[in-house]
């Protein structure tokens, strides 16, 4: 993919990313050149659409907009779910394989390494990442709310529905110890309690299982309450009063409300987790704005380092050429100079020297301070005409 | 003379930590960031530093086993809190709690602050060592059931946020529910024994020194009456097996009652504990 994408004429530095819902290609070209199309071109082949068809699917952004583009795509401040933390691993990973291919240079490098730290310093210095948003996220929060550490906590699924068992796989990964699964058919139960090396029991044996079960997770299609606070208050004894998270992701409702007032049990539905996901979202659109403050600097901190860049090469060649005319002049005094003693041929050396670097300062001074100003180009487009560098 | 400088200073050292890491710990709580927490358990533990070295230096100068003076009883008092609650963060990291405890350290070291150094805390005829045993086991105990009640009443506020189906930013800043009931467990087992010790060393040497009579005295029934209490509440836990929220409610009333009551006996009564 890269080089073929170097290959693209204007093309200088290229870098590949592509996403879950993204395929963006980030390139460093020469401003005049067909780049652009050549791109469009590219990936229309690849994907294999007509024109018309790849006309609407792309988006285009240039110069500082480009630059903003990639740095709130590394803060994940354009992700699907905002403040998710793959996205700048992804980044990391594309920037990672385009420099094993050598496809990018002093632009491309310093602009991804710029991102990486507007990424850090959003997520270091807002909240934009703290709460969880998914509904299996908010779960695995609030056990440990309960049980502080999840080691050596059981958990009792019940029914096999898909969400019961992305939150169990969560709740596993943060170090709950075992899982049981309850289901009317065992033969799903065991299926599923395979995945887990867990245990799979009937419906039935629900009462016996809850005694052992310190979170319980419930996702049946049943039109009734499989789990009753009467239930809860019969085995409460035998629990040893042990704390108990009933999650209710069922509709109609698995478990009954009234057990939320038993003592130390907690038992949160769908909606409840819900809630707590969209508030979080709330919080996490607040500190986006602070994101965004954060993003603008950093963006002004690359284009400055970029429009100094521009300046450099003339300073190089004008110290240069100045180098070049005091060579020619002192070889070609150098037969008169040859009368001279070491002594007086080093001080004239110094004095020329020293009056062509008098002379270079102020324009040099010029070049860098302005640097940072929007009107750069035109001094610098000044001082190579007149001092005739191009 | 020099010791009694070098003493003066390390209180003062010692009392400015300690005020900071509680504004630390306070503001921690209202900003809602746990790292706060964690620097003002830091400051504590250099005050605590402090402490020890003023204690060694009040020990050494003046004999205090013998006769330590009011203000080295507060200061045992705050050095005892501190110790406790520092053990403690090594095994639960629930540094919130701090929070709760700290304003007690704090209130301790100014109520030293105020006292007149030098004045003799036991009158002539209550010393000797027993005494002294029995005011350090005493105090430590009583500095745990403080933390434990401390944990109870963190515990019933978590609850509450848990139970009213939010996740605030103060829930998130508490410590988990059964962190907090841990707490609550190791603070009772070591506070019961210590502080029965403690009562025991007492009521030898009153049983010794006055044959009769101390048993009515209001501070003697206070103990007592809180003895009771925290050993009920050991049994419930051990025997009956409570946990959690009935645990919590129980230990922060009980807390509530005994600091009601002991005012009182403080402020309307004259005792044989006249100087506590």
């Amino acid at each position: 993919m890269l080089p073929g994408l170097l290959a693209i004429s204007g093309v200088e530095e290229v870098l590949y990313l592509s996403t879950c819902n993204r395929v963006e290609i980030i390139v460093s070209a020469d401003e005049n050149s067909n780049a652009p199309k050549g791109l469009r071109d590219f990936l229309a082949s690849g994907g294999g659409l007509t024109e018309a068809e790849a006309a609407g699917a792309f988006y285009e952004y240039r110069g500082e907009e480009a630059v903003r583009h990639i740095f709130r795509v590394a803060a994940s401040l354009d992700s699907m779910v905002m403040g998710e933390a793959q996205i700048l691993g992804q980044v990391k990973e594309s920037y990672r394989e385009a420099l094993e291919k050598y496809a990018t240079g002093v632009v491309l490098n310093r602009l991804m390494h710029c991102s990486f730290r507007a990424a850090k310093r959003v997520r270091s210095e807002t909240g934009i990442a703290v709460n969880p948003v998914s509904v299996s996220h908010a779960a695995v929060e609030l056990a440990k709310k309960i049980f502080g550490s999840l080691d050596g906590k059981t958990i009792l699924l019940i029914g096999a529905g898909e969400m019961a068992e992305l939150t169990g796989t969560q709740l596993i990964e943060k170090g709950a110890q075992s899982i049981i699964v309850a289901n009317r058919s065992l033969a799903q139960a065991e299926l599923l309690a395979e995945k887990f090396h867990g245990e799979a029991v009937f419906l039935d044996s629900l009462d016996k299982k809850l005694i052992e079960a310190d979170i319980v997770i419930s996702s049946t299609g049943a039109p009734d309450f499989i789990v009753t606070a009467d239930m809860l208050r019969k085995i409460h004894h035998e629990r040893r009063n042990r704390l108990l998270f009933l999650i209710d992701i069922a509709v109609p409702r698995d478990i009954d409300p009234a057990a939320s007032a038993l003592e130390n049990v907690y038992l949160y539905n769908i909606d409840n987790l819900q809630d707590i996901v969209d508030e979080n979202m709330n919080v996490r659109k607040k500190e986006a704005v602070k994101a965004e403050m954060i993003v603008d600097e950093e963006v002004a901190r690359y284009i400055n380092w970029q429009k100094e860049l521009e300046s450099v090469p003339t300073i190089v060649s004008l110290r240069n050429k100045a180098g070049e005319i005091v060579k020619d002049e002192m070889d070609k005094a150098a037969g008169w100079m040859s009368n001279l003693d070491k002594d007086d041929q080093e001080k004239i050396d110094n004095l020329v020297n020293s009056v062509v670097n008098k002379v270079l300062h102020a324009p040099v001074s010029v070049l860098k301070e302005e640097s940072s100003d929007i009107s750069s180009r035109d001094i610098v487009a000044a001082v190579r005409r007149l001092f005739r560098l191009d | 003379m020099i010791l009694t400088n070098l003493e003066l200073i390390s209180f003062k050292i010692a009392l400015m930590l300690c005020a900071v890491s509680t504004v630390g710990y306070l503001s921690s709580l209202l900003v809602k960031k746990v790292k706060l927490a964690k620097i003002s358990t830091w400051i504590l533990a250099a005050a605590f530093v402090f402490l020890t070295a003023d204690l060694l230096f009040v020990i050494h100068d003046s004999s205090w086993l013998v006769n330590p003076d009011s203000r080295d009883f507060l200061l045992l008092c705050a050095w005892s809190v501190c110790a406790v609650y520092l053990a403690l963060q090594f095994k639960t990291k629930t540094r919130v709690l701090g929070a709760f405890i700290s304003p007690f350290i704090l209130l301790f070291m100014i109520a030293a602050a105020g006292e007149e150094a030098g004045k003799t805390l036991r009158p002539q005829n209550l010393q000797s060592w027993i005494t002294a045993v029995h005011l350090v086991l005493a105090i430590v105990g009583e500095a745990l059931f403080i933390i434990a009640s401390c944990a109870g009443i963190m515990f019933v506020m978590q609850n509450r946020m848990l139970k009213h189906k939010k996740l605030s930013r103060t829930s998130r800043l508490l410590p988990s529910l059964s962190d907090l009931d841990r707490i609550n467990h190791i603070c009772l087992l070591w506070g019961f024994p210590v502080l029965s010790l403690g009562i025991i060393a007492g009521a030898v040497f009153a049983q010794l020194s006055w044959q009769s009579g101390w048993l009515t005295d209001p501070k003697v029934i206070w103990t007592f009456a809180g003895w009771i209490i925290y050993g009920f509440l050991l049994h419930q836990r051990l025997a009956i097996g409570w946990k959690g929220y009935r645990m919590a409610v129980f230990s922060g009333a009980a807390f509530i009652l005994l600091l009601l009551s002991y005012c009182s006996v403080r402020l309307c009564f004259s005792t044989l504990h006249n100087f506590i």
